[in-house]
């Protein structure tokens, strides 16, 4: 059968298909939802992975963070006020043991503090920091100084201003040297951090002052306990098993038996990642079984609807055969109309997918959503399959009339 | 062009046989107009469906142009059908959905060969019937006779060797019937072989012989005029 003749079955298929728009729709409908519902997951899958890509490259592959508290996420809510178990000597004896393997630092962060410049008032986040901080987060100093081992033993009051706290405070000055209140506390800018601009959760990351860890500690927010260490582990080294040393000796500092849970928790890049996309499973496996549910039920719709035209058609079927259409003619021209239908339930389909796709983003920002023209290959390749699995009965049993019967 | 030699067919139905024809032999020349006058029960639907080739006899040879058709299997006998043979019906099995033009075209679906001057032929042969002024037409939307028209372009587009109708008037008006009845002795001056069964002998007389038949066999041959 040459392309010619084949297209032209094609178009007197599609033809005789939309003959009947209410049946047409009816037939794609159930291909139309399962593909949307595709559509959507494929979006969504597509999203997760974005997101893990962006904290990936946010975060870099080599770093990872230790959290104090323990592992259970059920505890969340709490830790924030009780986590305590993180000392200064844990990161002291860090760095002593694993000092070849990671570069290890502690910051605490403080939200909402109250910021002062002459007559200009704000309030910004307080990252009490060591000098290892800059290394780890990949922060680099645009001008004046950083943060040294001097002014963390001396407990300086000296800081390091976002770029935002400039915007805020020094409208037009260059703040370096100059003196502003934290907390009523006097510190001397030292230095300014060089722009990061906003991470995936969307926060100002240049929103923030730096002061030193100790300073931070002992003078502001009068605390003894580390929340979080940040690591970075060197190129020559493994971050798993660097994850591993560091939970062993922390486990043994903190006396914790075997089987016992943990006080602190170590969080690298891939645990994140695979973190999101458990989280991401069960919306993922679920919309999949949906679809492809909606694409089954779709497709039996579909075959019975084909089965009752056939038997309506007899008489046009025992016409094509006299007028010279083999049995192959005849099966190919329902199959055409089957597949003909569920394409159509497709581009239906990954249109009524994309609202999800493009809505879902601006109702629900937390579920990531990305487009991808995936969506449209998926779509094309399980409506054809859907079409032809569906069809053949049908068309088999156009063909198999005989043309005596069909014209009586 | 035809020749039927001892054609016999039996039905074989829950392990019941009901033999119809009887043992049919005769012959059609080329270029000949010949009726087959059968009251109905007699066999001439299965005799019609075997000179269509929609159907096969149970004993007995075939030959359309020299070729024995009892020999050819089905893809051959569609070809044969689709290139040598024209049908008309007596309830004109058009198609509702396409106009009266594709209606016409359809058989060219099923070509080997589409004809570069199809949509031309098919206008052409479309005001052969009269029918010029409605190629876009809906079949629905015409009376019953136009419809036969549009059935007996269809019939024609291939320019088969033969055409085949079977009661073409039977669900006709005798002013439609006798418009028909003149296309076909059009179509019979233009040279082409015609075949047509019917009970009715207005429409046997217009031939140029009758074949006669009665219990499945032959009953007589007549030449008309």
């Amino acid at each position: 059968m040459n392309f010619v003749r084949f297209y032209r079955l094609f178009t007197h298929s599609i033809n005789a298909v939309f003959g009947s728009k209410v049946k047409a729709l009816l037939m794609m409908l159930g291909t139309a939802i399962g593909i949307m519902l595709l559509t959507g997951v494929v979006g969504i899958s597509k999203g997760v992975e974005n997101r893990i890509d962006e904290i990936m490259k946010f975060m870099g592959p080599r770093t990872g963070m230790i959290f104090a508290g323990g592992g259970r996420m059920s505890t969340a809510g709490g830790r924030a006020a009780a986590e305590t178990t993180l000392k200064v000597e844990d990161l002291e004896a860090l760095r002593t043991r694993l000092f070849d393997k990671a570069i290890f630092s502690a910051a605490i962060p403080r939200d909402d503090v109250f910021i002062k410049y002459m007559t200009q008032n704000s309030q910004t986040t307080i990252f009490a920091v060591d000098p290892e901080f800059a290394i780890v987060g990949d922060w680099e100093i645009e001008a004046g100084e950083p943060i040294d081992n001097y002014d963390v033993k001396n407990i300086a009051r000296v800081c390091l201003l976002g770029a935002t706290v400039v915007k805020n405070l020094f409208p037009d000055e260059d703040p370096i040297g100059k003196k502003i209140f934290i907390k009523d506390i006097p510190f001397r800018v030292k230095g300014l951090l060089k722009p990061k601009g906003t991470n995936p959760q969307g926060f100002d990351m240049d929103d923030c002052i730096w002061i030193p860890l100790s300073t931070g500690m002992r003078r502001v927010f009068n605390v003894d306990n580390l929340r979080v260490l940040r690591f970075k582990v060197r190129q020559e080294y493994d971050i798993n098993e660097v994850k591993t040393e560091i939970e062993n000796l922390l486990k043994e500092r903190h006396k914790i038996k075997q089987g016992q849970d943990s006080d602190f928790r170590i969080r690298t890049p891939d645990f994140i990642a695979k973190r999101i996309r458990e989280m991401t499973k069960t919306i993922r496996l679920g919309g999949l079984a949906l679809s492809i549910v909606a694409l089954i039920v779709g497709g039996m719709v579909l075959m019975n609807i084909l089965l009752l035209s056939v038997s309506e058609r007899i008489p046009e079927i025992g016409l094509k055969r006299a007028i010279g259409a083999t049995r192959r003619d005849i099966f190919l021209e329902f199959l055409s109309e089957s597949i003909a239908v569920s394409l159509c339930g497709m581009i239906l389909g990954v249109f009524l997918g994309l609202i999800p796709v493009f809505l879902l983003p601006k109702v629900m920002p937390m579920i990531p959503m990305a487009f991808t023209f995936n969506a449209f290959v998926y779509g094309f390749i399980f409506s054809i399959v859907l079409g032809i699995f569906f069809g053949v009965q049908p068309a088999r049993r156009a063909s198999k009339l005989e043309p005596v019967e069909a014209l009586r | 062009m035809i020749e039927l030699i001892g054609i016999k067919k039996t039905y074989f139905t829950e392990g019941k046989e009901t033999p119809v024809l009887f043992g049919i032999d005769f012959k059609i020349e080329e270029g000949e107009y010949v009726a087959i006058m059968a009251p109905s029960g007699t066999g001439k639907s299965t005799l019609l469906n075997i000179l269509g080739t929609l159907d096969k006899p149970t004993e007995g040879k075939y030959l359309f142009k020299n070729r024995d058709l009892t020999e050819l299997n089905d893809d051959q006998l569609s070809q044969l059908r689709n290139k040598s043979i024209g049908f008309v019906f007596q309830l004109f099995n058009l198609l509702n959905r396409v106009s009266v033009l594709d209606n016409v075209l359809l058989p060219l679906l099923y070509a080997h060969n589409y004809p570069k001057d199809a949509k031309e032929r098919a206008i052409n042969l479309l005001n052969m019937v009269g029918l010029s002024e409605r190629i876009h037409f809906k079949p629905n939307a015409l009376s019953g006779g136009q419809q036969q028209r549009v059935a007996i372009a269809r019939a024609l587009i291939n320019e088969p060797d033969v055409l085949l109708a079977d009661e073409p008037t039977g669900n006709l008006d005798s002013k439609s019937s006798e418009e028909i009845l003149n296309i076909f002795d059009e179509i019979h001056r233009q040279g082409r072989t015609l075949v047509v069964v019917t009970h009715e002998l207005d429409v046997a007389k217009r031939a140029q012989r009758v074949i006669t038949m009665r219990d499945g066999k032959v009953f007589k041959e007549e030449k008309v005029k």
